[in-house]
């Protein structure tokens, strides 16, 4: 299967921290990648420079088979991103948000309206009396969540997408990524809900801070009661297999 | 009340103001303000203090004298804190205060005496004192009764500021409310000037009025600096009389809530005037444009400065061309004017241009995401300027002909318009390199306040200050060099700014990619 997203050696360095240090991915084409790691171990950094938001320090990216820089103007309209800071303009409404955003994205006028009438009504965003100041982060949420797919992206990249959502909305977004990848379209996923990444996602990768990758491989073994060997242990889901790559501590505060 | 932890949130404050030195701009800024302070407290004691205290003992009329310079004083300080925002913080709003294991009455109270302790009012109490050692020197003050009455005027200072700072928020964050609030500051600016000349040849119809002076809290603090008697307490009683009514005041519209301004319908409202208003910059800029023109149509602080901004400039050219001693006939009023014009190049939008990311927040990671050249966002909110700068001007030069006493002649129009164009050209070139190199996350939601950096305030007041005054003093020097014949000469320095901002936008850009990552990080506060 040809690749989605590979990267090559990617380092990212702020003066002399390192957030990402030589990081070497490949995604699958119709995947739905989940990228896991501890708080400050450079998800973020890295989905920053797969979507032309940094610059690696070092290293090479390729999306859709195409090297990918900032510069990527045609490249990035056929990718979709929710950022982990969600990037809208609050005193905007929704409907005006979104229309912006599919219209930079090269919709036209009609289909626009189409589409974020359609999505705002699907992820009951449809009261246009509030604008995304006074949305609540879960409705926010949704908002970025509909900016990425309204131009019907062929790579989608959510960064944290499921935290602070209602179940309802988690399961909607469900059902519409488990429909993006079987139309041939790759998800790459960062999350820390590991239950929802290991029903989800197809393959996962797992990096340490400073941005290593530990391991990665395929997890669909897990949902049919499988498991997954490694250093000569057996895992039967993703959280043991992901504490016992990134370390478990407990700090014993007796005062707790 | 918990006076522990409102000793720590004062030291709070203070140690935020000092983790903003932390930045080589702010260290820049806190040296210039501590500098400026001084300057401005050691010449006040001498000029007004000493000065007023000299005036009372030779006129016998230290009252009216001490009067005249506390009212100055607590109106700048008004003005300065509702136009300006100094004085009044933010960071302790009551949604951050609740945090804290506070009574609602505690917090009410650590709010207001955090943001008293703002380093803005050691200025006001300063030049006070000042005025009170200059009597006190001169033999027309008493001390103790003095210090008494700038406590309690600075008190009242403050309330009196936080009143009408919260009636003016309300007022603009209402619809038509901006425009209530400029002829309300038009009829403040221009209404003496007028009435003035009406008022001076009727003193018994001025008589009355001018009394009311004598019931304001500046005229009782003059009382009780200058009457050791019963009139000092009248004084003292009078400028707690008015804390007392302001105070009432301010708990009655803080009790109020604000009104949020919200779509009258339901209904999808798909309006594209700001599109249509973007394509005259041509259609690959039309949605972005459309864009930042929504964005910058519902910020309060924009709806409230960009129309004020011709009136203020009309008002300027009125008082310049009046003013005792720079009166320089005709040509010297149409030198103001070409100033003046200049500034209407950029008046209207200048405290946005030097900071053009400065409220979009994590929006401008959007717009880094969106398939074009990152710095599309840098040129377009550029262009958009430009183009309402460009709406001022052509209003500024049909209006002239109206405003102008002297003789009328068209070239003087295509002079003015060079003029125009050229502070456009320059401010915008010169605003992107501040938006870059001198960026700082301002709140979009705050009508007042100075979000600015400090290169940002250099520029804007430098900008507008040397337009008002460096042309009067040309005029007086060269007087024939301010006629139509040169009409040229405006014309080809907007060329040359033209160039200037093309060459900017070149260079800006290729700087905005390097930047990116910091800016995105600053205006998302996370540096």
């Amino acid at each position: 299967m040809s690749s989605a997203i590979l990267i090559r050696n990617l380092a990212k360095k702020y003066g002399t921290v390192v957030a990402v240090e030589d990081l070497s991915l490949d995604v699958p084409k119709g995947s739905m990648f989940g990228f896991l790691g501890p708080n400050g171990s450079g998800k973020s950094t890295t989905i920053g420079c797969l979507t032309g938001l940094l610059d690696p320090s070092a290293g090479e990216m390729e999306i859709l088979g195409e090297r990918f820089t900032a510069e990527s103007a045609d490249l990035k309209r056929r990718m979709g991103v929710m950022p982990e800071t969600l990037g809208l303009f609050e005193p905007l409404y929704a409907h005006e948000f979104l229309a912006f955003v599919g219209r930079m994205f090269g919709l036209d006028e009609t289909t626009t309206r189409t589409r974020v009438t359609e999505l705002l009504a699907a992820l009951e965003l449809a009261d246009s009396r509030k604008t995304l100041a006074e949305y609540s982060t879960g409705m926010r949420k949704r908002v970025a969540f509909a900016a990425a797919v309204i131009h019907s992206p062929e790579v989608l990249f959510l960064d944290e997408p499921f935290e602070s959502i209602d179940p309802a909305g988690v399961a909607l977004m469900k059902q519409w990524l488990r429909r993006f990848t079987e139309q041939g379209r790759t998800v790459f996923i960062t999350s820390h809900v590991l239950e929802t990444v290991e029903r989800l996602c197809t393959a996962v990768a797992i990096i340490t801070r400073p941005g290593k990758l530990v391991w990665q491989g395929d997890i669909t073994v897990l949902a049919g009661d499988g498991s997954i060997q490694y250093d000569g242990q057996e895992f039967r889901a993703l959280e043991p297999l992901f504490l016992h790559l990134t370390g478990q501590h407990y700090a014993d505060l007796n005062w707790l | 009340m918990n006076l522990q932890l409102l000793g720590n949130l004062i030291r709070l404050r203070y140690r935020l103001i000092w983790a903003k030195t932390r930045s080589r701009n702010g260290k820049i800024a806190l040296f210039m303000a501590g500098y400026l302070l001084l300057v401005v407290v050691i010449g006040l004691l001498a000029a007004g203090g000493l000065g007023a205290g000299m005036i009372a003992v030779r006129a016998g009329k230290a009252t009216q004298v001490a009067a005249g310079v506390l009212f100055g004083v607590f109106f700048c300080a008004t003005i300065g804190t509702v136009i300006l925002g100094f004085g009044m913080n933010a960071i302790f709003a009551e949604t951050e205060m609740r945090r804290y294991p506070l009574r609602a009455r505690e917090r009410e109270l650590a709010r207001h005496i955090v943001a008293m302790l703002d380093p803005y009012w050691y200025l006001v109490v300063g030049l006070e004192l000042g005025l009170l050692i200059g009597l006190y020197l001169y033999g027309a003050g008493f001390f103790w009764l003095g210090v008494v009455a700038v406590l309690l005027l600075y008190v009242c200072n403050y309330v009196a500021a936080r009143v009408v700072s919260t009636i003016v928020e309300r007022l603009v964050a209402r619809r038509g409310g901006a425009t209530l609030l400029m002829v309300a500051i038009m009829a403040l600016s221009l209404g003496p000037s007028f009435l003035m000349p009406y008022l001076q040849q009727r003193p018994h119809v001025a008589g009355p009025y001018l009394d009311w002076g004598k019931w304001t809290p500046p005229y009782g603090a003059a009382l009780a600096m200058t009457h050791p008697d019963l009139s000092a307490v009248r004084g003292l009683a009078l400028i707690v009389l008015w804390t007392v009514a302001l105070g009432a005041a301010m708990v009655a519209l803080e009790r109020r809530p604000a009104r949020v301004r919200m779509a009258s319908s339901g209904k999808l409202q798909w309006g594209s005037r700001y599109e249509r208003a973007g394509a005259f910059l041509g259609p690959q800029n039309a949605i972005l444009i459309g864009q930042w023109l929504r964005f910058f149509s519902r910020n309060n602080r924009f709806r409230m400065m960009y129309p004020l901004s011709l009136p203020l400039v009309g008002f300027m050219i009125y008082a310049f061309t009046r003013q005792p001693g720079m009166r320089l006939g005709s040509k010297g009023e149409f030198a103001s004017a070409m100033g003046a014009f200049a500034i209407v190049g950029f008046v209207g939008t200048g405290q946005f241009a030097v900071n053009q990311f400065g409220y979009v927040g994590n929006g401008l990671r959007r717009y880094l995401l969106l398939p074009v050249d990152p710095a599309a966002a840098l040129r377009s909110c550029s262009y958009t300027f430009a183009l309402l700068d460009a709406v001022l001007i052509a209003v500024g030069l049909v209006v002239w002909p109206f405003l102008s006493r002297g003789p009328l002649d068209p070239l003087m129009l295509l002079l003015l318009a060079g003029c125009s164009l050229t502070g456009m050209f320059l401010y915008l070139a010169v605003g992107l390199w501040a938006s870059l190199l001198a960026a700082r996350r301002g709140n979009y939601y705050s009508s007042f306040g100075n979000d600015l950096s400090f290169a940002g305030n250099v520029i804007l007041i430098g900008a507008m200050l040397s337009l008002v005054f460096l042309p009067r003093l040309a005029a007086s020097r060269w007087p024939d060099v301010f006629w139509s014949g040169y009409w040229w000469v405006t014309l080809t320095a907007a060329a040359l700014a033209a160039a200037i901002y093309w060459m900017s936008l070149q260079g800006a850009a290729a700087r905005f990619r390097a930047r990116r990552e910091r800016l995105v990080g600053i205006m998302e506060g996370r540096s």
